[in-house]
């Protein structure tokens, strides 16, 4: 039985129905192999990937949320300010002990959400216009609340703990914190998308008439989608504080397009209704080996832009070819 | 009796204007509460700076009205600048501004190009541009803003006829052109009918392959435009500029009165929503607001705008 549907999955795999994921991922590996071939093997050593996995887990984390809010055919491209406001927030709240703190941070950043999601559904507003309009609006109230710089004090002048940063380093049974939490927030979502509302996501996403039709609740299962994309930007921005030691209103910049353009390359399509988990993760490891391989080829950081360009542009074709 | 229709036709004028609406109240509460802002130099001051984003936001319009998106256009700005200040020197004006013109609006062609005849969206198209220009911008002025020292280059970002910028008046003629060109020529009417209903335009014989082609195309040529102002204003090429200018250009097009869904928009409004924009940050200037609150505003400003022109279009399907 288990024979047949592993053999059912390979076929699957192979045929043409799964075959954007598939081609991404043979680019995935090819690029692995290159930069393992450049480095002499250094790429491939536990350390390096480590490393990776390291500079990676925001962008992970912040995508795994722009994915679910693609899978409803929205976009999200306030991420990147919320990440930056709840960075600041966390430096802020301090005060209260660090567990509070983390929880204020992302309350707030759940509320951006909750109110990104009200907007979408009940005021009838294109995503793009209302994430484009709150980022305008997260940001302002976090420069406001930094006063324009980055920031190590909390709200009573307590200095932010410099230890804060050693977190990031540590890990249990060899096995570093970032490493964990990437894991652990990957399990969820995946999960997540295995749930009822996970099943409803896709369906709002692939035909929200139909979905109106067999009664799902497609308000509610938007409105949660945007809250869960902002909370996991809002984790982000505590990773950040955690890593970085301090907050700044003006991290993030990059973040949005970056997750969009990571969702884009694992095979999600901008009109909604498909994408998956794995093929996120995939999407953003892709981009970070293609740095690395720049990196080791000692192309300069400019020109790299111009490479990931294009490397975007030709996941994504490979991905557009769709069964007719 | 008389009065009457004139009133009617100021009616009908406006009700279909909404965004010029806004703006002349905007320009009446601002002149009642700061003095200061009805003269001459404060005037010249917002249609200068915003002149840039005027003409970014004419491309965006068009590509908006096709239903598509161009999120390449401030690294576009950056790129002509950079390419205008490394040839100012050894070419002069003419043949630098052509060659950086020429080469963004080859860039804008393959935007359309891929646009037109793949199935990547637009979005993931000009994101990639975004990434593609600025690189090819960084690389070439080796990260470093580049000034450049040609006097009648600078004096064309200052320049002013009847105490009119001339920029000003540059990005007014491209206007009216462009607002005749899409009301008078069958391109114009295609481009709407792209927008509208795209396989309702294929199938009634429109080359939809075609009008997107031209309209990511001189969507470029007009952000080029843009960095060639930009240029002759900041007297240098920054590989850093412009970035975010497209989505400031998107939000003046909505204010507008356009849609992100195609098929609507207008010239006139696009106008009034990059003027609207300018009024409002330098009547915050005025009153002295503190500039990490403007961003706020301006988010409640887009919301604002939307949903009112979502009523609008909401009532226009009723009726």
């Amino acid at each position: 039985m288990s024979r047949t549907s592993f053999w059912q999955k390979f076929r699957e795999l192979l045929s043409f129905e799964n075959i954007s994921l598939f081609r991404v991922t043979l680019i995935f590996l090819l690029m692995i192999f290159i930069a393992a071939v450049l480095s002499n093997g250094v790429f491939l050593q536990l350390e390096n990937l480590l490393n990776i996995v390291k500079q990676n887990t925001i962008l992970i984390i912040v995508s795994l949320g722009q994915l679910l809010v693609i899978i409803i055919a929205g976009i999200d491209l306030s991420v990147g300010s919320v990440l930056a406001l709840s960075s600041v927030n966390f430096v802020i709240f301090q005060d209260f002990g660090l567990v509070p703190a983390i929880c204020l941070s992302l309350l707030i950043s759940l509320a951006i959400g909750f109110i990104n999601g009200l907007l979408v559904t009940y005021g009838r507003l294109p995503a793009f216009v209302v994430t484009l309009a709150s980022s305008l609006v997260v940001t302002s109230v976090a420069m406001v609340v930094s006063k324009g710089g980055t920031i190590k004090h909390s709200l009573s002048g307590i200095k932010l703990d410099d230890k804060i940063s050693e977190f990031f380093k540590g890990s249990i049974f060899g096995v570093p914190y970032p490493v964990i939490i990437f894991i652990f927030i990957l399990l969820i979502i995946e999960f997540f998308l295995r749930t009822r509302i996970g099943h409803f996501t896709y369906a709002v996403g692939g035909n929200e008439k139909a979905a109106i039709i067999s009664g799902i609740p497609v308000n509610k299962v938007k409105i949660i989608i945007f809250m869960v994309a902002s909370t996991l930007a809002g984790i982000g921005g505590v990773i950040f504080v955690l890593r970085v030691g301090l907050g700044n209103p003006q991290t993030g910049g990059n973040i949005p397009l970056d997750s969009i353009a990571a969702v884009s390359i694992g095979g999600a399509s901008l009109a909604g209704g498909i994408g998956t988990v794995p093929g996120t993760i995939i999407g953003v490891f892709t981009l970070s080996t293609l740095s690395n391989i720049l990196n080791i080829l000692n192309v300069s950081p400019s020109l790299q832009y111009t490479f990931k360009g294009i490397v975007i542009l030709m996941a994504v074709y490979l991905n557009s070819f769709k069964k007719e | 009796m008389k009065l009457n229709k004139i009133f009617n036709l100021f009616r009908a004028f406006f009700s279909s204007n909404s965004p010029l609406v806004v703006l002349i109240l905007m320009i009446i509460l601002s002149s009642l509460i700061f003095p200061n802002f009805l003269t001459r130099l404060n005037i010249c001051a917002i249609v200068k700076q915003y002149s840039i984003i005027g003409f970014l936001a004419l491309g965006q319009l068009l590509v908006l009205i096709t239903g598509g998106i161009d999120l390449s256009q401030g690294s576009m700005v950056a790129f002509t600048s950079i390419v205008v200040a490394v040839l100012m020197e050894p070419c002069g004006i003419f043949i630098s501004v052509t060659v950086a013109i020429i080469s963004s609006t080859f860039l804008g062609f393959i935007n359309g190009f891929l646009v037109s005849r793949t199935k990547i969206p637009p979005f993931v198209v000009t994101l990639g541009m975004l990434s593609i220009v600025r690189g090819l911008a960084l690389t070439i002025s080796n990260t470093k803003p580049i000034s450049i020292n040609n006097d009648i280059f600078i004096q064309f970002g200052k320049e002013t006829v009847f105490n009119v910028p001339l920029i000003f008046i540059v990005w007014i003629i491209a206007s009216i052109i462009l607002h005749l060109y899409i009301n008078r020529r069958k391109m114009g009417c295609y481009i709407y009918a792209t927008g509208g209903s795209e396989e309702s335009a294929r199938l009634s014989g429109v080359n939809v392959r075609r009008v997107k082609l031209f309209v990511y195309t001189l969507c470029a040529f007009l952000a080029a435009i843009g960095g060639v102002i930009w240029a002759a204003r900041l007297r240098s090429g920054s590989p850093i500029g412009g970035s975010g200018y497209e989505l400031e250009s998107i939000a003046a097009v909505l204010v507008g009165g356009g849609s992100l869904f195609g098929g609507v928009g207008s010239i006139l409004g696009t106008l009034a929503g990059v003027l609207t924009f300018g009024v409002i940050n330098s009547s915050l200037n005025m009153a002295g607001i503190s500039p990490y609150w403007q961003g706020t505003l301006k988010g409640i400003i887009i919301i604002i705008a939307v949903v009112i022109s979502q009523i609008r279009l909401l009532r226009r399907d009723r009726n």
